[in-house]
């Protein structure tokens, strides 16, 4: 055996260190009938082992034969061997010129179907390279196939940089190792997207030279080469568009973005043919030998096998062709979806469209082109807008301050615009930072949005003080106006979205149980909701300063009477939405402490916790924020106390009062002029509750000790209670 | 470690017999013929053995693509998948039980 030379043994790790020892030379002693001889004089359970060496190192061992942990093991037990590219092309197992049209057909789509599986998190040497022709498609003789292979390592190659430069990823949702294979890095994009295109040229040629003609009688097998070079055709285009999208994105000017969507929604329109010509692909047998891998020319699921690291478990199952041309058609969706976002321009715009985005749990590909479309490589967003002036104009759209008016003398004082641009140059950061967590999958994202609540506290801090020194600025130069919490205002409508989203986002990620909604739903609507609520009418009333103050300048300026029109507040969606939230979060904390008054609540048996300590777990992140202070247990306790109203009221009495508040969120939404998607999920739990509620408060299965079902499945954060 | 008299019971000889070879080299054989060397870092009465560092070898006739190991860190070989068990000869020379009496 051919030993690798010897590398530094590390006498602390137990990990990857090659040991010293392991010459060739090595003479090998059998003591296995000893060795086992003397493992049966131990105890029952106990361990020999170095002092050094506990159970705790024991544990992170992989289990060799365990086929979830030893990826060695399968290939194994294929009876088949395993042959590389080279090999096979030596073997004459692989064409490499002269395929039939079925054969590149068929290696086409199990390729794309490898791309997909490769993008949903799998490792590339489980999925893109099992085909044997990405591995060095200079050995390729035959064109379409040379073009297709080296488009797909392009498309993996932008693809993977683009994941990598967004950031916006875990071990769970992607796989960046190339394994040291070469991603056609020697030859340029130009020259690949001009390669698939002159095969594109030829196909088309021949598509139609074999078109029928009028009057012609027509041979079938004319009319089958004719499908067939057509869905080849189709194919080809197909990798060319998506890969010219992807390129597309990588350039720094924004029309490329409007170019991208243009290439994919060509793309998209290709997909119906190729998905209607799929069995003119040949399909891959499987495998009589053991293993259910199936078989295909070019391609051997086992070859990266022994690359891949000791703890790899998963076995990538390539999803089925079928599946491929519908995962394609919503990967477009999604990327046309992403390149709408250069249309907004308000930063709390753009924070919206992230986080409307982020909840149909898109992709990491859609994710990561999402991210750097909005930062591009310059720093500034969609590479034209510098990120503090997006700042600004965010300020100046929620609370108007001031200091940003071009009208107010602080607009050209030296010393306030000092503050308020080191202020907004401070919040720059922490902005990305929290656009970049809505590029997360979401349940990283909250643990992530818990995390930045201690950035947005310190910004918090800054934004007092500084509101505090331009108050003083102003009073001094024009007494009548004040610059009182305008920029805190706006950190704590934000400090308030996160925390909201993160106790909301529990409910979507199933990790509270039952018995802990109430306090959940107490502390957002008694809390949470009411501190956003006065939030927004405080930014509201300072818009509403501001204007007056405009106003009065522009009449004192022109004797004209301007007329007085009413115009629609910028914030007024967004209180009516809170307002709907509270009340829904209302209805559920006393539909909860009415369910639990009847008994129908289960809660555990509290040993080694109690409900304190699962009360404190949920809030923690709240505690690096300053305001809104967060609320203890004891105070949670006491402030929801039912003894202290006289007389305390009754399940029934609860089930009514949430009856109510569903009943108010209702109105509230029907009231919406133009209702969004999200006002009609919201109405669709909301109306159901009003009837259950009405019916346990009339006393309605009050005996039953069947516990009551929340369905969360017509909308994530509030469930529709069902008394079965 | 404590100084163990020869006459003591088997038991704990078998266990100064182990102690032995922690953290020397060691060569086993799985069931399904691949072969690990690591380290000898733990082991149970069932026989399941932790080796450190260690690589794997596929069996050497029959495989096509023969050749470097694989690096594998720390692993565990369960009992009942262990075929054979090897140390190198030099270890033995230490006289730690091992050998002597084979």
């Amino acid at each position: 055996m051919v030993m690798k030379s010897a590398v530094d043994d590390d006498d602390t790790g137990w990990g990857l260190g090659i040991p010293e020892k392991m010459r060739n030379s090595a003479n090998w002693v059998d003591i296995t009938q000893e060795f086992k001889g003397a493992c049966k004089e131990l105890n029952l359970g106990e361990l020999l082992h170095d002092k050094l060496f506990g159970l705790f190192e024991a544990m992170s061992a992989i289990e060799m034969m365990d086929p979830k942990m030893d990826a060695g093991m399968i290939g194994n037990q294929v009876n088949r061997r395993v042959l590389n590219f080279e090999q096979a092309i030596k073997e004459n197992v692989i064409k490499v010129k002269d395929l039939f049209l079925p054969e590149l057909i068929g290696i086409i789509d199990t390729c794309f179907c490898c791309l997909i599986t490769w993008l949903e998190g799998h490792s590339l040497a489980q999925t893109v390279f099992t085909c044997l022709y990405v591995h060095n498609p200079d050995l390729i003789e035959e064109p379409a196939l040379k073009a297709f292979a080296l488009g797909i390592l392009k498309v993996c190659d932008i693809a993977r940089e683009k994941v990598n430069k967004a950031a916006v990823f875990e071990e769970e949702d992607f796989q960046a190792m190339t394994y040291g294979f070469k991603m056609a890095n020697n030859v340029t994009d130009l020259r690949v997207t001009g390669m698939l295109k002159d095969v594109e040229d030829e196909l088309q040629r021949k598509v139609k030279s074999t078109r029928s003609r009028q009057g012609e009688h027509r041979d079938p097998d004319i009319e089958l080469e004719h499908q067939q070079c057509l869905a080849l055709f189709n194919r080809i285009k197909f990798t060319r568009l998506l890969l010219s999208a992807l390129i597309a994105f990588t350039k720094k000017e924004t029309s490329s973005v409007s170019d991208a969507q243009k290439l994919v929604a060509q793309a998209a329109d290709l997909l119906s043919p190729i998905h209607s010509s799929i069995q003119h692909g040949i399909q891959s047998q499987n495998d009589t030998t053991k293993g259910d891998h199936p078989i295909m020319m070019g391609f051997e699921p086992l070859v990266n096998q022994r690359l891949l690291p000791p703890t790899f478990p998963r076995y990538a199952k390539i999803i089925k062709r079928e599946d491929m041309v519908t995962y394609f058609s919503k990967l477009i969706e999604r990327v046309k979806t992403v390149c709408d976002v250069i249309n907004t321009t308000n930063l709390h715009g753009i924070l919206d469209f992230f986080c409307e985005f982020s909840e149909q749990s898109p992709c990491v590909l859609s994710r990561s082109l999402l991210q750097t479309t909005f930062l591009i490589d310059n720093k500034k967003v969609f590479g034209t807008h510098l990120m503090q002036d997006m700042i600004k104009d965010a300020l100046r759209y929620f609370v108007s301050p001031p200091v940003l008016s071009y009208k107010c003398c602080l607009f050209n004082n030296h010393q306030a615009k000092d503050y308020i641009d080191s202020f907004v140059t401070h919040c720059s950061r922490p902005f990305c930072s929290l656009i970049q967590i809505h590029g997360h999958n979401r349940a990283r994202q909250r643990d992530k949005l818990g995390h930045i609540l201690e950035e947005f506290a310190t910004l918090q801090d800054e934004a007092e003080k500084v509101d505090a020194a331009l108050h003083s600025l102003l009073m001094k130069l024009e007494p009548q106006r004040q610059h009182l919490a305008c920029l805190g205002t706006w950190i704590l409508y934000h400090n308030l979205r996160i925390m909201i989203q993160y106790l909301l986002s529990g409910f979507e990620l199933e990790l509270y149980s039952m018995h802990e909604y109430y306090y959940i739903y107490w502390y957002l609507s008694e809390f949470l909701y009411a501190w956003l609520m006065s939030t927004l009418s405080r930014a509201d009333s300072s818009q509403m300063a501001e204007e007056r103050i405009l106003e009065e300048q522009l009449k004192a300026r022109s004797s004209k009477k301007t007329k007085k029109k009413k115009k629609v507040r910028p914030l007024s969606k967004e209180i009516t939405m809170s307002q709907a939230y509270q009340n829904m979060c209302a209805g559920m904390y006393k539909t909860m402490v009415a369910l639990d008054m009847d008994g129908k609540v289960h809660k555990p048996q509290f040993e080694l916790d109690s409900e304190q300590v699962r009360y404190e777990h949920r809030f923690v992140p709240f505690n690096s924020v300053v305001t809104p202070p967060p609320v203890h247990y004891i105070q949670f306790k006491e402030m929801s106390d039912l003894k202290k109203y006289n007389p305390p009221p009754g399940s029934a009495d609860l089930y009514l009062a949430a009856s109510k508040h569903f009943q108010q969120a209702k109105l509230i939404l029907e009231n919406i002029a133009s209702p969004d998607p999200e006002v009609n999920r919201i109405l669709k739990v909301a109306k159901p509750n009003i009837v259950v509620m009405k019916l346990l408060a009339g006393g309605h299965k009050k005996d039953t000790k069947v516990l009551p079902e929340f369905d969360f499945s017509a909308h994530k954060y509030f469930p529709v209670v069902k008394i079965i | 470690m404590e100084q163990t008299d020869p006459d003591l019971s088997s038991s704990s000889q078998a266990r100064q017999k182990l102690e032995g070879l922690l953290n020397k080299n060691m060569r086993i054989r799985m069931t399904d013929g691949r072969t690990l060397v690591g380290l000898f870092l733990c082991t149970d009465r069932d026989c399941n053995v932790i080796l450190g560092s260690a690589q794997e070898f596929l069996k050497s006739a029959d495989t096509f693509s023969q050749g470097e190991p694989r690096v594998l860190g720390l692993a565990m070989i369960p009992g009942h998948h262990v075929v054979s068990i090897e140390v190198e000869a030099d270890i033995l020379e230490d006289g730690q039980g091992f050998g002597v009496d084979n």
